[in-house]
């Protein structure tokens, strides 16, 4: 369950309205790459995950991003506060006006209403990390764009800060997608599905090579392809490495 | 007794006991015997809430803070369905693995 503390995470005190840039801001309240969409899909994954550090990051992680939907929402508010509705029209909020007045609702920039569709959560956590990674990617160039349009450094500071946040998250994602590939092979490559004493079978040279190839042909990255790949290959299973071979016995 | 679900249980009910007058307050904050009774609900909680952590670990992330390791992310989760007799030996369990399941 969730706990509220009364204060935001960083502190947001905007001196000088900006209808122009509350309508830019209102994507990281309720659009594809905002903080809602974040947090729910954070907080919906989680229950697809296979280990205690890959469920602790999506529950914080998404928990953060509450915080988040709030800064955004404290913004919009206040860069709307006491503007006449004939100024914020000439600023060119009055689209947004015309249907929400100045409450705070999740939509894009355009007044597109919030959709789940925005996210995707599955039950495999090795695409769901990978999702999350290209989410905080996207927020971040999302906030680079807002920091381009913005000169009022009440706004940028607060926009630099979720601009920080979405780069640690991708970080912490990018560990815990190691984590799970890590745990996942040791789990794949020592068990054969349908031999139920757990026995280590013998490796099948030809799944060998295939991996090895798949591996060589993307050096980038760190993490060997991850073993649902070839999840459903049938016989034996895959080689185990000498450490993994002394833990088995 | 005293065990970590039954603890639980209690902690979750003065929890609940908690918000509804909690709510109640918000729309009646200046209702004294709903103050008392939040009041000496919450002492309560304090109280079981202490007992609680430092018996079976963090509820918050913040109560691992005087632990010499990171206590926070051990299973159960709440989604997990866990015996909760697997882990009445208290803090010297907290580190039980169920690692490596894969859902599907």
């Amino acid at each position: 369950m969730w706990v509220y503390d009364k204060k935001t995470e960083y502190p947001i005190n905007i001196k000088k309205p900006d209808p122009r840039m509350a309508k830019l801001i209102l994507t990281q309240y309720g659009g594809p790459n905002g903080e809602l969409a974040a947090s729910l899909r954070y907080l919906s994954q989680r229950y697809a995950m296979p280990n205690k550090e890959s469920k602790a990051i999506l529950t914080d992680i998404g928990t953060e991003e509450l915080a988040h939907f709030e800064m955004i929402g404290t913004m919009i508010s206040q860069l709307v506060k006491d503007v006449p509705p004939k100024e914020l029209e000439r600023m060119g909020f009055g689209s947004i006006y015309a249907i929400h007045g100045k409450g705070v609702y999740p939509s894009d920039s355009n007044g597109v209403p919030f959709t789940a569709a925005y996210i995707e959560s599955m039950s495999d956590p090795i695409t769901n990390l990978n999702e999350d990674m290209a989410a905080e990617q996207k927020a971040r160039s999302t906030y680079e764009f807002l920091i381009n349009m913005a000169d009022d450094p009440d706004v940028i500071e607060p926009l630099r800060f979720l601009r920080e946040r979405e780069v640690v998250h991708y970080q912490r994602f990018g560990e815990a997608l190691r984590i799970v590939q890590e745990a996942m092979r040791r789990k794949k490559m020592y068990y054969k599905p349908n031999n139920p004493a757990g026995l280590a079978v013998n490796p099948n040279p030809d799944i060998k090579d295939i991996v090895e190839k798949l591996n060589m042909a993307n050096p980038v990255n760190p993490n060997p392809v991850s073993p649902l790949n070839i999840h459903n290959i049938p016989g034996p299973i895959l080689p185990d490495t000498k450490q993994d071979n002394k833990k088995k016995q | 007794m005293d065990g970590k679900n039954e603890l639980l249980e209690q902690i979750r009910a003065t929890d609940f006991a908690l918000i509804e007058l909690n709510l109640f307050l918000d729309t009646h904050p200046s209702d004294e015997n709903a103050l008392k009774d939040f009041r000496m609900l919450a002492e309560t909680r304090e109280k079981l809430y202490r007992q609680f952590t430092q018996k079976y670990g963090p509820l918050k992330a913040v109560d691992g803070a005087t632990s010499d390791c990171w206590l926070w992310i051990n299973d159960p989760w709440p989604w997990d369905q866990m015996k909760w007799e697997e882990l009445k030996g208290g803090m010297a369990n907290v580190g039980l693995r169920q690692e490596n399941r894969v859902s599907d």
